[in-house]
């Protein structure tokens, strides 16, 4: 790929002041701005599609952009184009500039492993005897250490002396064991006593507390139990892990149904004698009542999303509700559209 | 159909509630021991996911590794006979698992020198994997009790919920690996050549370990496994009493889904592991589903006719109201369509694994009290008593 340095690429990586995105005065630092967003999230939230919105506008400003998965299976490409192969371990682009991975942790763990001690057929044969590998499944903790220090590798690695990856996108594993996967390199470097391993997860809890290029994204819907999760989970990311969190993204919110002008149209609705065997015209209590559906639906939406401003302190920017979910790209422009246009609101 | 989730409930001692994130699960399996409660069972629902959406969704603020009785005036303004009983818990996993190690070492000593072990601090620190062991242990000995009709497991998300299912064989696996084994009896090696040849593999492995990660993990580590040795009967027994639990013939599971398209694609791969797996699967709820009656023309804001008629009805000059309601309810029927197909799909899916479907419509209103859980269970159990 040719190294094309856009300029608006430029000014926001060496004009803006370094800050920590707390609610701090004036604007916030954009998110295209960072290095490094782990997005997270109550399961269904659609954690998989804002990161794949947000990798979609990183790599239409010219930016260079890796969009790493990290459960076991893999949405993202499919969000992208719907009969997409999967893209595996080594990756692929799925449009210039972007490129898609799923970081699979014996994959990233023999790279490691290689990289360290440099003598592959002894890798090789250790990884391939079944006593480790049945030693390494029952392990806790390994699998989110080696994945984030991928993420640090990949965020690491240049190309004639500039970052390979202008910006990593994460798509962290679901709330609960998104703070298990933020938490272990801490653990880690508290249990460990010395050693490279010791060293390396220091080096990925720095880059996760990095209040200049790293950013932890949380992704939720304006109803009661996520706007909750995520209230929890912003007060313990900050407060346990220390990672950086300057917005809350409030996904799929759904749209007034009608002008507000209009006032009470539903209960209007209710109260009418309709003529039956028009074309195009249901009756009036069924009118009413998906008309009074989608207004409290959209009412609900405005409180939870007030909550969750009240609930987190944090500003937020909301994306709409999509009919019939992400089905390619021109959707996840939408939402990319969404994620990088404007502030957030307070 | 839905006759067969009251026998379901009624007959079954387990409902392992499973599926998809975001899908209302926990809501389905609360609503299900509320449902079971209706028909005059004692029942508990049990969360095992490290987040707290039970608390709120039974609206309790706290919730402790031990069961919490729900207030009975409340139950039986639900509908619930006086004599049933619900109660709710979360398991708190740090907790379960010292509890583990004070039931399974065999004196005082071990289990100190158990829980001061780094690496013991390191599994039981809620790192992903130990949780799932922990809750397997709890749920066993929640089964032991015999005042108890039916016990309704939630589970984590998807991805981890089949770690949660197979926790009891990789537990096995794990302590009656031959690997353990050369750690525990480094000495007792030398019999036979094929296992001398395993060891040197092992302490290959080993010596990489301890070389990535700095000299005090190894004899953490061995010290961890010699520890726990005395327990691991103990941990076998348990753990394949819980295997038989949830995979035998007392058990159903029951897997929870969203309408979306996504949902139903993620319903479709989850059912087919679970079913691999040995799972018996009852039943397929449907979560959320927005619904239009079949007898309703379609609204159509472009028809002349309809605008006309309707804004002749508001009594209004001009068309704004009718075309913004007819807008409105276009949009509600597209939600509907997208829904409907995503229930046809499911349905298919269902009728090849020969389970019942349950939809519940969406409400205007989250579930995230007991009357809305009430709600649901209506759904899902119809009627409030079957003919018994």
């Amino acid at each position: 790929m040719p190294p094309s340095v856009s300029a608006e690429q430029e000014l926001p990586l060496s004009d803006a002041p370094p800050m920590s995105g707390e609610a701090s005065e004036g604007a916030l630092r954009p998110l295209l701005a960072r290095r490094l967003v782990i997005v997270t999230g109550k399961g269904g939230t659609g954690k998989t599609s804002v990161a794949s919105a947000l990798a979609l506008a990183a790599a239409r400003s010219g930016r260079r952009v890796a969009l790493l998965e990290t459960g076991r299976a893999e949405h993202a490409p499919r969000l992208f184009e719907p009969a997409a192969a999967p893209v595996g371990y080594e990756g692929r682009d799925l449009l210039p500039g972007l490129r898609a991975r799923r970081i699979e942790p014996y994959a990233a763990l023999t790279e490691y492993l290689r990289s360290e001690l440099r003598i592959p057929g002894i890798v090789t044969r250790v990884l391939s005897n079944p006593g480790f590998r049945q030693l390494m499944d029952a392990a806790p903790g390994w699998r989110e250490l080696i994945t984030l220090g991928k993420v640090w590798h990949l965020r690491e690695a240049q190309d004639d002396g500039r970052p390979t990856w202008d910006l990593i996108v994460v798509d962290a594993p679901a709330t609960g064991h998104g703070l298990v996967f933020l938490d272990v390199p801490r653990v880690v470097v508290s249990a460990v006593r010395a050693g490279p391993l010791q060293r390396h997860a220091g080096w990925v809890e720095a880059m996760i507390k990095d209040p200049r290029d790293t950013l932890l994204l949380p992704v939720t819907l304006a109803e009661e139990l996520p706007a909750r999760e995520t209230a929890e989970l912003v007060a313990r990311l900050r407060g346990e892990i220390g990672v950086t969190v300057d917005r809350v993204i409030v996904n799929a919110l759904p749209d007034a149904p009608f002008p507000a002008s209009l006032g009470a149209l539903d209960a209007r609705l209710a109260a009418l004698d309709l003529p039956t065997g028009v074309a195009g015209l249901p009756s009036a209590s069924a009118l009413a009542q998906c008309t009074r559906h989608l207004r409290e639906r959209y009412e609900l939406g405005q409180e939870y999303l007030g909550r969750v401003r009240e609930w987190t302190g944090l500003p937020t920017t909301c994306l709409p509700y999509l009919t019939g979910g992400v089905r390619g790209i021109d959707d996840l422009a939408r939402l990319a559209e969404a994620l990088v246009d404007g502030e957030p609101t307070r | 159909m839905s006759g067969d989730l009251h026998r379901l409930l009624a007959e079954r001692r387990i409902v392992v509630c499973v599926g998809t994130g975001g899908v209302g699960k926990t809501t389905v399996a609360a609503a299900l021991a509320l449902a079971a409660a209706r028909q005059g069972q004692r029942s508990l629902v049990v969360t095992i996911d490290p987040a707290r959406r039970l608390a709120d969704a039974l609206g309790l603020a706290e919730l402790g590794n031990e069961p919490h009785a729900l207030p009975s005036d409340r139950l039986v303004a639900l509908g619930a006979a006086p004599d049933a009983r619900m109660e709710a818990m979360m398991l708190d996993m740090k907790r379960t698992f010292d509890d583990l190690v004070q039931r399974f070492a065999p004196d005082e000593a071990s289990v100190e020198r158990i829980l001061a072990n780094p690496i013991y601090q390191h599994v039981s620190d809620a790192l992903a994997g130990s949780a799932e062991y922990s809750a397997m242990e709890k749920v066993y000995e929640l089964s032991e009790r015999e005042d108890l009709d039916l016990i309704v497991l939630d589970t984590p998300p998807s991805q981890h919920a089949l770690d949660f299912l197979e926790a009891p064989e990789r537990l096995i696996g794990f302590l009656e690996s031959r690997v353990v084994q050369v750690l525990v009896h480094p000495a007792f090696a030398g019999a036979r050549l094929g296992f001398r040849l395993f060891q040197r593999g092992v302490q290959q492995a080993l010596r990489l370990i301890e070389r990535v990660s700095g000299m005090g993990f190894l004899e953490d580590l061995s010290e961890f496994l010699l520890s726990i040795e005395g327990m691991s009967e103990g941990f076998r027994e348990r753990a394949l009493s819980v295997r038989e639990l949830l995979f035998g013939s007392g058990s159903a599971f029951v897997l929870a889904a969203g309408p979306t398209v996504e949902s139903v694609a993620m319903a479709d791969g989850f059912l087919d592991r679970l079913v691999e797996s040995g799972a018996d699967v009852r039943a397929l709820v449907l979560n959320r589903v927005r619904v239009w009656p079949e007898s309703e023309a379609l609204p159509d804001p472009d028809s002349p006719a309809a605008v006309a008629a309707l804004a002749d009805a508001l009594g209004d000059a001009s068309d704004e109201a009718a075309v913004a309601a007819l807008r409105a309810a276009r949009s509600y029927v597209g939600l509907v369509q997208q829904d409907a197909m995503a229930t046809e799909k499911l349905r298919g899916r269902a009728a090849q694994s020969g389970c019942e479907v349950c939809v519940v419509p969406e409400f205007s209103r989250d579930v995230h009290d007991l009357d809305g859980l009430a709600r649901v269970a209506s759904h899902l159990c119809p009627n409030d008593r079957p003919n018994d």
